[in-house]
């Protein structure tokens, strides 16, 4: 069973090799999606493979997939889908326009598929050292996606995003010999006390001053790549300065990696610490992350600037929820951190497009939208009000379950602060997009697809992401409320 | 590995090898020139082969061997080469004077992390006797000391040393608890930093490029 994960991570190489072979954006971004539905097939039957039984496992735990690596393996599975068809059209009117050459092409797409099995193979491993290479190793590759529009900017931005996040790693890797540290004197073979299976079964034998430091240093390290505040400064810019689809692959796929890393972490550190003290760490992380989030979002001008805080605010929402604790609290947590990823994703999509349509980021400049582009206007509206947590989305559902967590667990002044936050982001990131999405039209602004390839893979993301979030606000399939409660099982 | 005592012949060479690289750390936090950041570094990574040499020496590990010989050829010589011709001497680097303090400040809040370093993760909390319990806080110290030096100073290069030397930092430590740390994740650590060293490198290039044109309009400028 285990060349099921494996090749599951390995398919999106086809991309890379489609980058290789070919600069022509469109028959490019065809093997891609090739690459990225037979990873989102493959993923499914893994998923169902090891709810059938028990965790897909190699020797050594190298390879190691059970209930919560096959949740977020799906997660990103679908987020590398949505996002390799928004890449075809996206890449083929910049390649048309001229503004990414050919070899600039050839390279988004190798590192496309580089990145995207990067993230795959993360959360398939059960070793907390290869675990901390697969999740470099892709983040290396998602900083040559920033600068590959060629601005100055997006260097810059580039720059920031590589240095912040390789010195925040470089924290997550002493935090994990810290945790290994913890581990000597077990029995076994020493090579297996790397693997989080091992630590979580043996964790209440751990030395718990390394254990405590290796924690709060694989929090913050992993934070950093998840965006969590203080560790956050990054984040604006890189997710603002990519390319509209690398942009959903970072801010969908990759921060729920970082989480998920977080996550291992915790259900480690609970094992010997008790929930209490990864509990407190993480509410202070994630209220602060919320809090930021907020105060950003008011009067932003620039629009994938609003989404990016917005991430930052939704990674917050996700370590309150864990922080919270208990089954709802996980429960409600993972599944935001799915509806999330689907939101931001089909978010950053229909931002492509607007971009593309209008040549800027600033909304002031933007209106009528939806007089112009009606399903780009359509989607812009109701994706905003999807990712704001609005009924009948799936985030109303998984941010109710935090917040019934939260009354449950904590004191109801902190829930109410939370609901205070929530209605403060509405506002200042409805007042934008809307501002968008209304007004009147620019009549020189038109769809900037040709072709129906291209329109088909510019707006087949968006509708099936939004129909996906309509489903989960109204139902959560069995199959998947299964996988949650295999998963709430493995962290608690 | 981390249970092998202090006062073994291989103990005492690699407790004096982790007090140099400390003290090669804050020498690169207490200097103001480009030049001397990639020595001080370059050496830095001799004396973590000489550690993953030791190691080797006392696992009997052909793989620990190899590690020794990748740090020293890729750390030692190759990454200090390649900053130095293609960045220091391209770009016409000298003297470093984009920092936020002085070096004598940084040296002090170096000196102030490494005390940290010792109280947070004091010899106390380990086991006694043992070399893990000497190398530990130096390591810890180095990785603290360049994060320092990268928050400190606001040029890239320094940072880009200042994110090696971190790294080097993780290493030592490594090298000591975790001998028995699988080769696939050591060697896997050691790649990710050769590329990212690349990926840093590209980028720096590239924005020295696109800032050109600025700085010769600039010159052009009457002032």
């Amino acid at each position: 069973m285990i060349f099921l994960p494996i090749s599951a991570a390995l398919a999106p190489l086809l991309g890379t090799v489609a980058g290789l072979l070919t600069a022509r954006a469109r028959l490019a971004g065809l093997l891609t999606i090739a690459g990225g539905a037979i990873c989102l097939v493959l993923s499914a039957t893994t998923a169902a493979v090891v709810m059938a039984g028990q965790p897909i496992e190699s020797v050594g735990s190298l390879v190691y997939v059970d209930g919560l690596g096959a949740f977020f393996a799906l997660t990103i599975a679908v987020v590398i889908l949505l996002s390799s068809l928004g890449s075809l059209s996206y890449l083929a009117v910049e390649q048309r326009s001229g503004a990414l050459s050919p070899r600039r092409v050839r390279v988004y797409f190798a590192v496309f598929g580089f990145f995207a099995t990067g993230m795959m193979a993360s959360v398939e491993t059960a070793n907390l050292g290869l675990l901390f290479i697969l999740v470099e190793a892709a983040t290396l590759a998602s900083v040559v996606l920033v600068p590959i529009e060629g601005r100055t900017s997006g260097l810059e931005a580039g720059w920031r995003y590589v240095v912040v996040s390789s010195m925040g790693i470089t924290m997550a890797l002493a935090g994990t010999l810290f945790v290994f540290y913890a581990a000597t004197g077990l029995p076994g073979d020493p090579q297996d006390h790397l693997a989080w299976a091992f630590l979580v079964r043996h964790a209440s034998s751990l030395s718990p001053v390394s254990l405590r430091l290796g924690f709060l240093l694989a929090v913050v390290g992993y934070g950093t790549k998840v965006g969590l505040v203080p560790m956050h400064t990054w984040l604006p810019d890189a997710h603002s300065e990519a390319p509209s689809p690398a942009s959903a692959m970072l801010s969908g796929a990759l921060l729920n990696v970082g989480m998920y890393a977080i996550i291992r972490f915790i259900a480690i550190a609970n094992g010997r610490l008790g929930p209490a003290y990864a509990s407190h760490v993480l509410l202070v992380f994630g209220f602060l992350s919320v809090l930021v989030g907020a105060l950003f979002m008011v009067r932003r001008r620039d629009f994938k600037r609003l989404f990016a805080y917005s991430s930052v605010e939704h990674m917050g929402i996700i370590a309150i929820g864990l922080g919270f604790g208990g089954l709802l609290g996980v429960y409600g947590a993972l599944l935001h951190a799915l509806n999330h990823s689907v939101g931001k994703t089909l978010l950053f999509l229909t931002g492509g497009s607007v971009v593309l349509a209008y040549g800027t980021r600033r909304s002031d400049r933007i209106g009528g939208v939806l007089t112009s582009l009606p399903v780009t206007g359509a989607t812009l509206l109701l994706g905003s009000l999807a990712i704001l947590g609005s009924p009948p989305f799936g985030l109303f559902i998984s941010e109710f379950t935090i917040v019934r967590a939260g009354l449950a667990a904590a004191d109801p002044t902190l829930v109410g602060v939370f609901l205070l936050l929530l209605v403060v982001i509405f506002l200042g990131f409805f007042r934008t997009t809307s501002g968008m999405a209304l007004g009147p039209a620019e009549p020189r602004v038109h769809s900037p697809y040709l072709g129906a390839l291209e329109r088909w893979t510019a707006h087949a993301p968006v509708v099936l992401g939004l129909a996906a979030l309509l489903l989960l606000g109204l139902w959560v399939p069995g199959w998947l409320n299964a996988l949650l409660l295999r998963s709430v099982e493995l962290v608690r | 590995m981390e249970h092998l005592s202090v006062a073994s012949p291989a103990g005492i060479v690699l407790s004096l090898d982790a007090v140099l690289i400390l003290l090669l750390a804050l020498a690169c936090l207490g200097s103001k020139l480009f030049d001397r950041y990639l020595t001080y570094y370059g050496l830095q990574s001799v004396l973590l082969a000489v550690a993953a040499g030791t190691a080797a020496f006392v696992e009997k590990d052909p793989a620990l061997w190899a590690l020794a010989g990748l740090t020293l050829v890729l750390k030692g010589i190759a990454i200090p080469e390649a900053a130095r011709r293609l960045l220091v001497r391209r770009l016409d680097l000298k003297r470093d004077v984009a920092t936020i303090v002085g070096p004598s400040t940084s040296l002090i809040l170096g000196a102030i992390l490494a005390g940290f370093a010792y109280l947070v993760i004091g010899p106390q909390h380990l086991a006694h006797g043992l070399i893990s319990a000497s190398i530990i806080p130096i390591s810890t110290a180095v990785i603290l000391i360049g994060a320092l030096a990268m928050v400190v100073r606001r040029h890239m290069v320094a940072q880009l040393l200042g994110w090696l030397i971190m790294e080097n930092g993780v290493f030592l430590g490594g090298i000591t608890l975790t001998a028995s740390f699988p080769f696939i994740v050591e060697a896997g650590i050691f790649f990710d930093v050769v590329a990212g060293f690349l990926i840093m490198l590209a980028m720096t290039t590239g924005l020295a490029e696109s800032l050109i044109p600025l700085s010769d309009r600039r010159r052009r400028e009457p002032t």
